[in-house]
């Protein structure tokens, strides 16, 4: 079944527009394509923290624009390329974000459970004030995944991670998110990942 | 009354006091400070602002009209407001009007309850209001200028918070919150530390002036006391409805910021 689509010719300002997208429910789809086609914008207008300026993007057949965006954006989340920690400890990162939604914490079992699926042992414990720059963004998105959303938009998930690291990171979040009926859209650079990984693969080209 | 209080200060005398500059260029050309320009235009400025603020006031005092005072605090008002926003460019037109209305109506409430109520006398009576709204909205313009500043800084410094939170889908408002309680304190401090000094390392312009032209220190200090509160309520009340009211011009019923 056809989760997100977007119709062809849909624009965001006069920066890019896109071809026809469909993103099947339950699947693992890659993004692709040379840099500023439009994939890191792709991704903001899926989980509608920016809106087309023409053409429509559906939702489970309902047009974004007509959901409530606070709610649609909980249910499909998006983990920017940026990573961003506050101070403290892990537990602190995962009360600081959900604090930010208005929410209780999820429970110490959860953090637990998303940082393994992260590939990141740590404890809720320990201090993030020494972590290198690939162990932040595994911690950055062990948070999302916490949340348990019904769609997670991922932009270069592993652009800090060493091969070996995204490779293992990547079979466990697709196996975790396949179990929950997790949809994941993925934008990627690395061949081989995208190649080993994808169960669909969107190509972007490069802006006229 | 005058020549029992205060020494009238000649002329001659008083250019004296010009010749401190001199100090201050050679420290700047020998530090290598190249500020020699702004300290001239700075001086002459405000000897030719000051210059014509005591003639005008003279003229108002002589001649009390209520049209002149409102039309004195209007221009002060105008003034801060342009003050602050040529200080933060860039600035949506909803957000400026809102930084205008804030320094107006908490700079007149506060002012109309400071004359009226405290001291019993007539909103119109330039005597008393003229200067009191100077002391308010000076400080004021300065409070909201820091404010406003550090709140677009930390925007500016905090994008990876930003969208982080808001692809986790928290609301515009939850997100810009705490960066505007953040501008705020900052915009109070200074006000905050120097009531800690007051008195001990500072005797403030306000009671000093009014002591060399006569009055009882112990009278000054009541007004002191009282004018510091007051600043310290308009600062306070003009921040915040800048800050708490602008950050709302900053996302639109969509929740997209913009």
């Amino acid at each position: 079944m056809c989760l997100l689509h977007v119709s062809a010719g849909t624009e965001f300002r006069d920066l890019v527009r896109y071809p026809e997208i469909r993103i099947r429910e339950n699947s693992m789809t890659f993004i692709t394509g040379p840099s500023g086609c439009g994939k890191s914008t792709l991704l903001r207008l899926l989980n509608a923290t920016v809106l087309p300026t023409a053409g429509r993007i559906e939702y489970k057949g309902s047009p974004l624009g007509g959901l409530p965006v606070l709610d649609y954006r909980k249910e499909v989340l998006l983990a920017p390329q940026q990573v961003y920690l506050c101070e403290g400890n892990v537990a602190d990162q995962f009360a600081f974000f959900y604090g930010a939604r208005g929410e209780a914490c999820v429970s110490r079992a959860e953090m637990v459970n998303a940082l393994e699926i992260c590939r990141m042992p740590l404890s809720p414990e320990d201090s993030c004030a020494n972590l290198s720059g690939g162990e932040r963004q595994r911690v950055f998105l062990s948070i999302y995944l916490s949340a348990r959303p019904k769609v997670l938009l991922l932009d270069e998930p592993t652009a800090a991670l060493d091969e070996v690291t995204a490779r293992e990171f990547l079979g466990n979040l697709k196996a975790a998110c396949r179990q929950r009926g997790t949809t994941v859209v993925c934008v990627c650079h690395s061949r081989s990942l995208v190649d080993e990984f994808a169960d669909e693969e969107i190509r972007l080209e490069a802006r006229a | 009354m005058n020549s029992g209080g205060v020494v009238q200060l000649q002329l001659w005398q008083f250019s004296l006091i010009y010749l401190l500059l001199i100090i201050v260029i050679a420290i700047m050309k020998k530090s290598g400070v190249e500020k020699t320009r702004l300290l001239v235009v700075a001086s002459v400025k405000m000897t030719v602002q000051l210059v014509i603020a005591g003639l005008v006031l003279s003229y108002i005092f002589q001649n009390p009209n209520p049209v002149f005072v409102v039309v004195y605090l209007a221009v002060m008002i105008g003034f801060a407001v342009h003050r602050v926003l040529s200080g933060n460019p860039g600035l949506n037109r909803r957000f400026q009007a809102i930084i205008a209305a804030s320094i107006a109506l908490s700079g007149v409430f506060v002012l109309a309850y400071f004359v009226c109520a405290v001291v019993g006398e007539n909103i119109f009576n330039p005597q008393y209001t003229i200067p009191l709204a100077g002391m308010l909205i000076g400080n004021t313009m300065t409070g909201i200028s820091l404010g406003i500043k550090t709140f677009r800084e930390s925007l500016q410094g905090q994008k990876a918070r930003v969208e982080a939170l808001l692809g986790f889908g928290a609301s515009p408002k939850a997100i810009l919150q705490p960066l505007a309680k953040q501008a705020l304190e900052t915009a109070l401090l200074p006000t905050l530390n120097s009531m800690v000094g007051m008195g001990i390392v500072s005797l403030p312009g306000m009671m000093t002036g009014q002591i060399l032209s006569g009055t009882m220190p112990t009278t000054a200090i009541l007004y002191q006391i009282a004018v510091i509160i007051a600043i310290c309520t308009v600062v306070t009340a003009a921040s915040f409805g800048s800050l708490f009211l602008g950050l709302r011009t900053l996302y639109d019923p969509k929740n997209q910021i913009l």
